[in-house]
């Protein structure tokens, strides 16, 4: 009791989770002054896209199945930060994940599904984790900045999957880039008939629970926070630096290769050139206005899902793009990185006393 | 593949760089890192097709796409100098909110948010007169648009500017050691504007040459990385003018040779379309190590 007698206006306003709510709440502001400049009514828009993402039993499964994906993503981010490194590969890590997952549920080796399902995921994370440990040694051998060479890295792959998907790995006499459907043992299970959405969101939710655990009850764990607290400091109390990094990395790329297999192992059940595109770069904002926390993305991949289900469904009644949704998360990306966002406001009100 | 026609894409293909990197030297000089000129570059392209198409005048384009690219350089100053976001997650995020913005208003302004209708954009080139007679060089040269010698220009300036002007030594030593700049009554906040600003017209110019000198219309996302590849150039060239524009023709030989290898010979395309790419990664693992930018990247003058 006493403690909550001290919290004073300006203590709330420190806190992360406020601070993340007013971010979200600008941004929307921000969003709404667009389309009212273009000549749209911003309440009728948002409405819709509350309606067309919450307010039905429908809407809230298609946000769920949008949310999967990202949830993924935000975690990926969210875990590189937390060692200091600045993941942006998501998206190539999640197109090879994708892949890798539909070539492999897509072999006759007439297993069962028990063996199958797991090896079919497992293969798209690796896949997605290796593709993110190449990023993570050119930084520890070479020193080379995570973030271009990861950057970079994602056009690579685009363009690789594009080419495995246009070519070899094209279904024969289809008429769009997409590999074969994977077989029955090997397509996750689904939680509502006929809806996209799998047991992926399940674990989806336990893997950002347990990494929560393994960063703060391991002794890597603890290892990596320290790396990304204070570097030196770190490798002054001996702490390998290059093996943190090394880890984080494939560690980050596996998860982030996971959005890719639960895309890959649902709904159509294959790789479709280009259908993952875009939740990588999401996965930024997710976990930003998360604050990193690997607990709070599955709450903040839930408002992005929903944002990007509205966001869809806003756009088959009205000429506004899907893309809205992206403009929303990057200004909260800005507005989450404003350390002067909430001190200013304190300034102010102390010049007010 | 003919010599002629390697070289001549060489060069078209490094003219958005080089412009895009002098405008880079100067935020780079002045403790700015330039993580944000993909979003300038990607709003000067957008700018000048959506000028092009409402008033159907090149030069009012080009005017535009500079406006544009300005606009964005001073919101990226904003955010990392008054508000003080970090200037690489700052950049990134620029980045993103310009790729779904244009892509939004794509669809606003044509109903079609994949590109815009073809615009009126630069055509032809200079009339370079007897020189043209020259073999190799001759039929290069003459097929350059009046960006290239602008190109050449800007490089002169930049190199005049940094290092034989009083404006220059101060910006240099901005980014060296803001607090010392600070002591000698150097308004450093002020400068630092001024050098993104600079650095937002030459990068929305660059994008304006993408979207109507080399095309003639805006497609979604269209600078694809280009940005993040003049990040990694400027270093390559040591924050030099010169070293900076040899290290985008080094860049733009990249991308000439993939587009000359796609016509000549039947290779996937993605798969050459990587090169440019892995280039860049190569670059920035092997060659570019020991080189560090100003001391005071990043930094304020301490009160």
């Amino acid at each position: 009791m006493n403690r909550l007698k001290q919290l004073k206006p300006n203590d709330i306003l420190s806190s992360t989770a406020v601070k993340s709510v007013i971010s979200l709440l600008i941004a929307l502001l921000i969003g709404g002054v667009i389309l009212g400049v273009s000549g749209y009514n911003p309440l009728s828009c948002y409405g819709a896209i509350v309606k067309g993402s919450l307010l039905s039993p429908s809407a809230l499964i298609n946000t769920l199945v949008q949310m999967t994906p990202l949830m993924f993503t935000g975690l990926a981010f969210a875990f590189s930060s937390k060692s200091g490194l600045i993941n942006l590969g998501m998206e190539g890590q999640m197109f090879l994940g994708g892949l890798a997952a539909a070539v492999v549920g897509g072999l006759d080796l007439g297993l069962p599904m028990i063996i199958h399902l797991p090896l079919t995921i497992l293969s798209g994370m690796l896949a997605g984790g290796l593709y993110g440990l190449l990023a993570g040694l050119l930084k520890a051998k070479f020193g080379a900045s995570e973030f271009i060479v990861t950057l970079m890295l994602n056009y690579v792959a685009t363009f690789l999957c594009s080419y495995l998907a246009n070519g070899p790995l094209r279904e024969e006499g289809s008429l769009m880039a997409q590999t074969k459907t994977v077989l029955p043992s090997a397509q996750l299970p689904e939680l509502v008939g006929g809806k996209n959405l799998t047991i992926a969101l399940i674990l989806g939710i336990l893997l950002c629970v347990g990494i929560h655990l393994f960063l703060n009850k391991m002794a890597l764990g603890y290892e990596i926070r320290a790396v990304g607290r204070n570097q030196i400091a770190s490798e002054t109390a001996g702490i390998n630096i290059n093996k943190v990094t090394l880890t984080t990395m494939f560690v980050s790329g596996a998860v982030a290769g996971l959005a890719g297999v639960s895309m890959s192992l649902s709904g159509n059940n294959r790789f479709v050139d280009g259908a993952t595109a875009g939740y990588g770069f999401n996965g930024v904002a997710i976990a930003s206005l998360a604050s990193h926390n690997p607990l709070a993305v599955i709450l903040s991949s839930f408002v992005f899902g929903a944002l990007r289900t509205g966001s869809l469904a806003l756009s088959m009644t009205q000429r506004i793009q899907p893309e809205f949704a992206d403009m929303i998360q990057a200004l909260v990306i800005l507005f989450v990185a404003m350390p002067a966002l909430l001190t200013g406001l304190k300034i102010r009100k102390r010049r007010a006393k | 593949m003919g010599i002629e026609s390697l070289l001549l894409t060489t060069l078209r293909m490094s003219i958005p760089l080089v412009i895009a990197a002098m405008g880079g030297i100067f935020a780079t000089r002045s403790g700015m890192m330039a993580m944000g000129l993909e979003s300038m570059m990607l709003f000067g392209a957008f700018g000048a097709v959506w000028c092009s198409y409402l008033t159907g005048n090149v030069f009012l384009g080009f005017l535009t796409g500079v406006l544009f690219g300005m606009v964005f350089g001073l919101t990226y100053a904003v955010l990392t100098i008054r508000f003080q976001v970090n200037q690489v997650i700052g950049g990134i995020a620029l980045n993103l909110f310009t790729v779904a913005c244009t892509t939004v208003l794509m669809q606003f302004v044509w109903g079609n948010a994949g590109n815009s209708p073809a615009v009126n954009s630069l055509e032809g080139s200079v009339n370079i007169g007897i020189l043209a007679e020259i073999p190799v060089i001759g039929p290069v040269l003459s097929g350059m648009s009046i960006n290239f010698y602008i190109a050449i220009l800007l490089i002169a300036a930049t190199t005049f500017v940094m290092f034989h002007t009083c404006f220059g030594l101060r910006l240099r030593m901005i980014g060296e050691n803001p607090t010392a700049a600070s002591t000698l009554g150097i308004k450093v906040r002020g400068y630092k504007y001024l050098a993104m600003l600079i650095c937002g017209a030459l990068a929305g110019f660059a994008g304006a040459y993408l979207s109507i000198d080399q095309l003639n219309m805006f497609s979604k996302d269209m600078i694809a990385g280009k940005g993040y590849i003049v990040v990694v150039m400027l270093a390559l060239g040591k924050y030099n003018p010169v070293g900076a524009a040899l290290a985008a023709l080094l860049f733009g030989f990249s991308d000439a040779l993939q587009i000359n290898l796609q016509q000549m010979f039947s290779v996937p395309a993605q798969l050459v379309q990587m090169l440019p790419y892995i280039v860049t990664i190569l670059v920035i693992t092997f060659a570019v190590r020991h080189v560090k930018g100003p001391a005071g990247t990043g930094k304020l003058p301490e009160e």
